[in-house]
């Protein structure tokens, strides 16, 4: 079992509570043992970046430093931004020598450990797509039965690639790899890579609904059962913002979004109350019943 | 070596449209933009596209490649033939097609105009002497300045393929050039410009911006930039910028997303009453977590600590993204393996040139 720092960020910690839960019951059963990093706090989430940049790469530092004294080489995340926030501010801080110096005067004055640069970031995703793969397919006995997943990357995870640079951020295969892998069937089409709208639908709804109808549209006509997605706010936009992209075009799409770890951890055999499907907006009824047929 | 290219064939006078295939003998050296000129000396001299100057620095020959923007004059295609790929080549996004390749720039330069891209230096007297910006101010806004109006960052923008009206990447990295230009006095009028709607908190960071600059400006960090220095110069109205706001006030006082409350301090309250069927919804499968009491972190008094102690230090604004960037740019060039090394140290090499910078250190420019 190996150990992995485990940062779960803000959703997961609160409205996707689903994710955190998920998370954990699966990771040991594809080979890893989380610890929870305990005094940490948001990541920025893009926003502390635009507002208070310096503020930003100081919130982060304290992040990676936290995850460093773990002991553990490698930082877990389990959402697109997060790991956007993590890695830019990680490539800053082991690179520029000067940089690392000042934060780590600064993190030192307020009593946190300086930060050696010692760690990674890498995504869940990353993880049992790659080095865990061959443990990941073992686990996923049970199957999803044929079943049709799109799978939606959202952007952060993908883009800028000089930063994520796990697969090619114009034809990713990660998520299609790990559905099959779990039995199931990955549907193709063009919106997979694009972004969900969630970090501006609530200054701009309007524009942001353009930007989420064309995943789930096009998933819908593909033939889906359900999109998959390695990101808590993809989620929260996909999942909670349909019944706006009902009201605004009144077209029903009544389309299940899962967690990746929901969607791994229904074909590893997760309990109900591991998977806390009840949590979501859209029901993912449907995709039970052809599951237990 | 033989190029295969698909190619949408399109005439906008008459609204047909075609896939058509093409193959043509190119030496290995050949560019996707030389590859063009091959089928339309050879095969097709209708085929319309734009170049100019043939290495990177007209920006003209824009285009996608495979559904992503490219400048044709960038791309070699040895690497594309020996992985057997035929690939479709068609105008770039977001932007009318006149035909075949070509795009009509207009909406692009309107963009580019409406950030008013001159440097506004509003002094009424000629200064006695030159203005000399120290090299340090004006590594601000290096990366804005590479700019060649290609239009590769607007091809794929998601947010202004939702709202044609958006800025976009391009004109804002335009108007973050001259915001970050220490000669230029506009700079709060620009900042209130670029923080309307349709502005800069239109960005919908979905990055596709930095990933298909074929020139490394990132457009992305620079309308992030230009945020940090709306908010530097309390510019703060917009519901994008209290919107970021909140993530700054959540981390210091509880340390994590205060997340119900993001929407009214976001929206005001008027706006977040009449969302309340829509948050009701939400509350019914747990996705609004109670506010009190608030979910606090560990040790939280370690990150308000360090906002106070950050604000004392000076990088406000865009120096804070700014001070990054030497580490990102050595992703780009792949300097990690030849780290502090420069074409001037080999015994044999040229004299080094005199630097700006140097001059400005030994002779006390500090303006």
């Amino acid at each position: 079992m190996k150990k992995l720092a485990y940062y779960k960020g803000c959703l997961a910690s609160l409205s996707a509570k689903e994710l955190d839960i998920s998370t954990r019951a699966l990771a040991p059963k594809v080979g890893y043992e989380l610890i929870e990093l305990e005094s940490v706090t948001c990541c920025g989430a893009g926003d502390i970046h635009e507002a208070e940049p310096d503020y930003y790469l100081h919130l982060n530092a304290r992040i990676l430093s936290y995850a460093e004294a773990t002991g553990c080489d490698t930082l877990m995340t389990v959402c697109n931004v997060c790991t956007l926030n993590l890695r830019q501010a990680n490539h800053q801080l082991k690179i520029d020598d000067d940089l690392r110096d000042r934060i780590n005067d600064n993190l030192e004055q307020v009593g946190v450990p300086r930060y050696n640069g010692t760690v990674e970031v890498k995504h869940f995703l990353w993880l049992i797509a790659g080095e865990s793969f061959d443990t990941l397919q073992t686990v996923a006995h049970k199957g999803l039965k044929g079943l049709k997943i799109a799978p939606f990357y959202g952007c952060q995870i993908l883009r800028p690639s000089k930063l994520m640079g796990f697969e090619d951020p114009d034809k990713p295969s990660s998520l299609e790899r790990i559905i099959e892998a779990c039995g199931g069937e990955a549907i193709d089409y063009p919106a997979k890579i694009k972004c969900c709208g969630f970090p501006i639908i609530q200054a701009r709804e309007d524009t942001a609904l353009a930007e989420l109808i064309q995943p789930i549209e096009q998933a819908m006509e593909a033939g889906a059962d359900a999109m998959v997605t390695p990101c808590p706010l993809c989620h929260l936009s996909l999942d909670a913002w349909q019944s706006k992209l009902k009201k605004q075009t009144g077209k029903d799409f009544a389309m299940p979004i899962l967690h990746l770890s929901q969607l791994v951890g229904v074909a590893a055999g997760l309990t109900d109350s591991e998977l806390k499907f009840k949590r979501h907006v859209v029901s993912v009824d449907p995709v039970i019943e052809k599951l237990s047929v | 070596m033989q190029v295969g290219l698909k190619i949408w064939r399109y005439d906008s006078k008459t609204g047909d449209r075609a896939l058509r295939e093409y193959e043509v003998d190119a030496p290995e050296e050949a560019t996707l933009l030389d590859c063009l000129d091959l089928v339309k000396d050879k095969h097709d001299g209708s085929l319309a596209y734009r170049k100019s100057c043939r290495m990177m620095i007209c920006g003209s020959c824009g285009m996608r490649m495979d559904g992503g923007a490219v400048l044709a004059c960038r791309v070699r295609m040895y690497d594309v033939v020996q992985e057997g790929r035929v690939p479709v080549i068609s105008a770039m996004g977001n932007l009318p097609i006149v035909k075949d390749l070509v795009v009509d720039m207009d909406p692009f330069w309107q963009k580019m105009r409406a950030v008013d891209p001159y440097l506004q230096p509003r002094y009424d007297q000629a200064q006695e002497r030159e203005n000399v910006v120290a090299q340090a101010k004006m590594d601000v806004i290096h990366k804005e300045s590479l700019c060649i109006n290609c239009g590769c960052c607007v091809s794929e923008c998601n947010s202004m393929e939702s709202d044609p009206d958006f800025l976009g990447p391009a004109a804002l990295a335009k108007g973050m050039r001259f915001v970050g230009d220490p000669r230029d006095g506009a700079t709060v009028e620009r900042l209130e410009k670029y923080s309307e709607p349709h502005g800069l908190w239109d960005c919908t960071r979905c990055y596709f911006c930095n990933e298909r600059c074929p020139k490394g400006v990132d457009p992305r960090d620079a309308i992030a930039k230009l945020g940090a220095e709306a908010m530097k110069n309390g510019i703060d109205r917009d519901m994008g910028a209290k919107h970021a706001k909140w993530f700054v006030t959540s981390a210091k006082t509880t340390g994590w997303l205060r997340e119900t409350e993001l929407v009214p301090k976001t929206q005001g309250i008027v706006s977040s009453i009449k969302e309340m069927k829509f948050a009701m919804g939400l509350a019914l499968k747990g996705k609004v977590p109670p506010p009190f009491p608030p979910h606090v972190a560990a040790e939280v008094h370690e990150s308000r600590a360090l906002f106070d102690l950050v604000k004392t230090q000076g990088r406000d604004g865009a120096a804070g993204i700014v001070q990054g960037e030497k580490a990102l740019g050595r992703i780009e060039s792949h300097h990690e393996a030849s780290e502090g090394r420069t074409p001037y140290d080999e015994a044999d090499s040229a004299p080094r040139p005199f630097l700006p910078s140097e001059r400005e250190e030994s002779e006390g420019v500090t303006s």
